[in-house]
């Protein structure tokens, strides 16, 4: 991500104009133009992000042996494969249901804790350290910890609900996909939520003062305060935790391995981590796949710039 | 200046990119005196790593040969395959690799026949039904290593509680005990049924083996979802998982968490193969150990689990490769791993040791199901796709129709034996 910051501005304040007028009249390294500064960084978006998506696309073309031997071309068959597979359907039901729980609770929440760290309350500054602690922590660790906690027999969430009545015998929790997914989804938005708070926190923090005092003085109340003034200019933090949100819970691997590895079957998969069980078949299938999966990415990041009008807001 | 920073920069990163493409190949097959051997490792701690025990057979064995080195590269048994894998798609393929299974390999043309790696007498050695075992359309190319055979594993003080006098022998009876355990209150799991990922594909074959079922049938062809085996499923269900005398959900229990609860005497009986008797040792649980039960009566022939060994012909090394294995499998290494690691030898005079020795009584029932034991399809080259399959979602026949999930696993498995 941060080498990617440079290339824009560079390229387009200057690339064009820079190489029109350039040939003639600059010689030597001066007329490779920004060439060298930005070269670094195209090299390596070709090597980190070019290069392994021709390399996944040729790959779900293949035919490759369980012992990894490749056996010559497979056309379309691994697609095929892939979207006559019975839990195919499922698992993209369940990744779509995935992100928009997931994504919508934490934007939910998130504003709420914004809203309530922008206050000044003695201790704010403990309380927003105190936020930092689940992003801190690996991902991976706190699904495992999570794992534990929702144990059948040894989970201190089964003890807790045995003593307080609540349930009659242990559970096992992440058995079943029905308890699973809301477990797993709670565990998604408490590691979301730190980064999108401060991002709105961060948000609110740019709104100026003396809008507010505009508002106070032509009498408008709280809640017309909040969706006339806060939530419009509120706007661009706002879609920047959406869309990372988006891609983040797309994508997301660790928690769902971690807690139940997409099992039983493939009944708490998102696509992400069917591809990963796929690996274990058929490699070439796995790869179809991902390129799937990309795809619905690219797709999910085009449909919502447009919707939400993201250059113009940008450029205004 | 920030010129010079950026053209530092883009060499530096041009040359970390060229090393990462690099890092791929080194330690090739190239020197003919150099034998790569990649094995799976066995143990749980440092103590017992299988690095320790390759390393001392290699050190023994350049000792022999002053002429020859062998490289040892041991790998968990979580990343062997997908590392393997790598290794023969990159072509920086081992000369011998030990691990789960071996026929995938021989469908791509990449091993040597055992005869052409072993000598006659090493050859001879081995116990009958794992040579057989390692044969592809009938010639030998998996070498077995070491085995294990399953056999039901009892808690003897929780039977007691529950008033159960011998172990059970036919379904009913198991049935019949785990209800006294639940409704005496002697264990949180009267019968443990782990069909989780981890063994799926075991657990399902010894429960399919009671009801005269199997994976193939005699021409070779998958059956699995034969009417037996649907039946099995179907009688599971019933008798053990809606009464509640098993794991609510066994589609996503490991056999790990079967074996660490009767270890822990959470567990009234279940499965289970010779390394349950440390952990129950360990745990201080009064055990007992019968065959399994089938349906009508106790199975005459169990699951036997084989691990293999196998010689890649890419580097041409063949008179290396026998010189080494003919050392490996002798008697002195064998008994040492299988010691190690409480595991059954598969060579005769291995066995012939260990059973006269007299300090592996509790082997006994184990080494008495060898002769009979029953594998998985291991010769076909399909059956690691099928295996992988089953492990995925087999398990999931206990909770839904039983046949259509079944049906599903054996269109897979049709696809996979059309593809080999």
């Amino acid at each position: 991500m941060p080498d990617q910051a440079p290339v824009s501005p560079a390229s387009r304040s200057r690339g064009p104009g820079g190489r029109r007028g350039a040939p003639g009249r600059r010689r030597g390294p001066a007329g490779l133009g920004p060439l060298p500064w930005i070269a670094p960084a195209v090299l390596l978006i070709f090597a980190v992000v070019i290069w392994p998506i021709v390399e996944l696309i040729r790959t779900s073309f293949l035919n490759i042996s369980i012992a990894g031997v490749v056996r010559g071309s497979a056309g379309f068959d691994k697609y095929s494969k892939l979207f006559d597979d019975s839990s195919f359907a499922g698992v993209l039901i369940w990744t779509v249901v995935w992100t928009l729980v997931v994504v919508s609770a934490t934007m939910l929440i998130s504003l709420a804790l914004a809203q309530l760290f922008n206050q000044r309350f003695p201790g704010r500054r403990i309380a927003r350290w105190a936020l930092i602690a689940p992003w801190a922590a690996s991902v991976l660790m706190t699904a495992v910890g999570f794992k534990w906690m929702l144990n059948q027999t040894a989970g201190v969430l089964n003890t807790l609900m045995l003593d307080l009545g609540l349930i009659d015998h242990s559970k096992d929790w992440l058995g079943t996909p029905g308890t699973a997914w809301p477990w797993m989804m709670v565990v998604a938005v408490f590691v979301s939520l730190p980064f999108t708070t401060y991002t709105l926190l961060a948000g609110l923090q740019t709104i100026p003062e003396d809008v507010y005092e505009a508002a106070r003085i032509d009498g408008a109340g709280s809640w017309q305060t909040y969706t006339g003034i806060t939530l419009p200019m509120l706007r661009p933090a706002f879609l920047v935790g959406v869309v990372i949100n988006l891609i983040n819970v797309f994508n997301s691997f660790p928690i769902i391995w971690a807690m139940t590895r997409g099992g039983p079957g493939s009944d708490t998969a998102t696509t992400t981590v069917f591809m990963f069980q796929l690996k274990e078949t058929d490699i070439a299938e796995s790869a179809a796949m991902s390129v799937v999966n990309f795809g619905m990415v690219v797709v999910l990041v085009l449909v919502f710039l447009k919707v939400s009008g993201w250059n113009k807001e940008e450029d205004a | 200046m920030n010129r010079r920073v950026a053209v530092t920069g883009a060499t530096a990163l041009a040359m970390a990119l060229g090393l990462t493409a690099c890092g791929g190949d080194s330690g090739g097959g190239s020197d003919e005196n150099t034998l790569k051997l990649v094995a799976a490792d066995y143990g749980d701690k440092a103590s017992n790593a299988s690095k320790k025990y390759w390393n001392a057979v290699a050190k023994d064995f350049e000792k022999q040969n002053k002429d020859l080195k062998v490289e040892v590269d041991v790998i968990n048994w979580n990343e062997i395959d997908s590392k393997v894998k790598t290794m023969i798609q990159s072509g920086n393929v081992p000369d011998i690799l030990q691990t789960g299974g071996y026929a995938d390999k021989v469908a791509d043309d990449l091993l040597y026949k055992a005869d052409e790696v072993l000598s006659p007498k090493t050859r001879k050695n081995f116990i009958q039904t794992f040579a057989k075992a390692g044969e592809v359309d009938g010639d030998q190319y998996g070498i077995p290593f070491v085995s294990s055979t399953r056999n039901l594993f009892y808690n003897k003080e929780i039977f007691e509680k529950a008033g159960i006098k011998e172990p059970p022998k036919t379904w009913d009876e198991v049935a019949d005990a785990a209800k006294k355990i639940k409704s005496s209150g002697a264990a949180d799991t009267p019968y443990a049924l782990p069909l989780g990922p981890e063994e799926a594909q075991g657990e399902t074959m010894m429960w399919e083996l009671g009801n005269g079922g199997t994976y193939t049938d005699a021409s070779g062809k998958y059956t699995l979802d034969a009417k037996a085996n649907v039946e099995t499923f179907t009688w599971l269900r019933k008798n053990l998982v809606e009464p509640g005398l098993t794991y609510s959900n066994p589609a996503s229990t490991d056999r790990k968490t079967a074996f660490a609860d009767f270890a822990a005497g959470k567990a009234g009986m279940l499965n289970g193969h010779p390394t349950l008797i440390d952990m129950a040792k360990d745990g201080k649980v009064d055990y007992g150990v019968a065959p399994i039960p089938g349906k009508n009566g106790p199975l005459k022939s169990t699951l036997g689990v084989a691990d293999w060994m196998m010689a890649f012909k890419d580097n041409g090394k063949q008179e290396q490769i026998k010189k080494f294995l003919d050392f490996a499998f002798s008697k002195k290494n064998m008994l040492k791993f299988d010691e190690m690691y409480n595991l059954m030898p598969v060579t005769k005079d291995t066995l012939a040791e260990m059973e006269s020795s007299g300090k592996h009584k509790d082997l006994e029932p184990f080494f008495e199901a060898l002769p009979n034991a029953k594998f998985y399809p291991l010769g076909d080259p399909a059956w690691d796709v099928v295996s992988a399959e089953i492990k995925k979602s087999g398990g999931n026949a206990i909770k839904e129709n039983p046949a259509k999930v079944l049906g599903e696993l054996q269109k897979k498995a049709e696809d996979a034996a059309a593809n080999k």
